[in-house]
């Protein structure tokens, strides 16, 4: 029973070593820069941006997201919309330079969707591609791995969905 | 940033004395940045106190952990932190290299830079 959704970055628990319940699925392309843990479904010449399993058990249960308009064209690093839960505040980047094309209106009612179904229900934006050459510099969920392994065993990083 | 992006100053006083008045400034101004808004924070007054390496670790917030994951998080996200220096010497008697990393050291005379250059000034 997973009750618990708002405080699981623990950082006073005992040391994990290993992904301890976060779900880092096959067939997505990560972002993973600086405090950005972001993946990305590649379709063409769209994609759809969403946070990971580890990004969501770091924010705690989301309480806004405000996500910028459709047709808002950024470059890769610039923020695609802004993340609230009252311990985290920070932006969700564009991995690759961009036009939203759509975003998830069901998040201004259900934000907390992000927690629950964070690479379902909870994505945050589709966008058009626009410079594709940056494709090449998104990791593979292998490579994305690697780098959770890390990010985890260092900040002791316990995965945790709200329940529903 | 470009031309018409906004920029906000926070200008902040309360420090280790009063936790409960230190965490919603510094969560507001993360907030801000990640908005793409140019955001300052000013701290002067007994607030320089809560940049001094170690302190913002020691002041305990009620909705749990410290305030120093969010000062931590406000610097990621671009704030740009400023202390004075009037503060830090004479009210609080913190020497400039006792003050944490990413935090610029500026006189009086920057407040009013500062708020003058901004689209608005929030002040707690």
């Amino acid at each position: 029973m997973r009750t618990e959704c708002s405080r699981e970055w623990d950082t006073e628990g005992e040391l994990m070593a290993i992904i301890n319940g976060c779900e880092i699925p096959d067939e997505l392309h990560y972002y993973l820069e600086g405090s950005q843990m972001t993946w990305i479904r590649l379709d063409g010449e769209n994609a759809t941006i969403g946070l990971t399993d580890p990004a969501q058990t770091r924010a705690g249960r989301i309480l806004h997201v405000r996500i910028k308009a459709a047709g808002t064209s950024r470059e890769k690093g610039k923020p695609v919309a802004t993340i609230e839960s009252g311990k985290w505040a920070g932006p969700v980047h564009f991995p690759v330079a961009g036009t939203i094309t759509r975003v998830n209106e069901q998040l201004e009612l259900r934000p907390v969707l992000i927690n629950d179904d964070p690479y379902g229900e909870g994505w945050i934006a589709q966008i058009k591609v626009t410079n594709q050459a940056e494709v090449a510099g998104l990791l593979k969920a292998d490579q994305a791995r690697t780098r959770f392994n890390e990010i985890i065993a260092r900040d002791n990083v316990k995965c945790i969905r709200c329940q529903k | 940033m470009t031309e018409d992006t906004k920029k906000l100053l926070y200008v902040m006083t309360n420090g280790p004395e009063n936790p409960d008045k230190t965490y919603a400034p510094i969560y507001t101004a993360a907030l801000s940045a990640a908005m793409e808004i140019d955001t300052s924070m000013y701290f002067l007054m007994h607030a320089a106190e809560l940049l001094k390496k170690g302190v913002a670790e020691t002041v305990a917030l009620k909705k749990g952990g410290s305030l120093k994951q969010f000062i931590n998080m406000a610097l990621e996200n671009g704030v740009k932190f400023y202390v004075c220096e009037e503060s830090l010497r004479d009210l609080c008697n913190i020497e400039a290299s006792d003050v944490i990393e990413g935090v610029r050291v500026v006189g009086t005379s920057t407040l009013a830079d500062l708020a003058l250059d901004a689209d608005s000034v929030i002040s707690f």
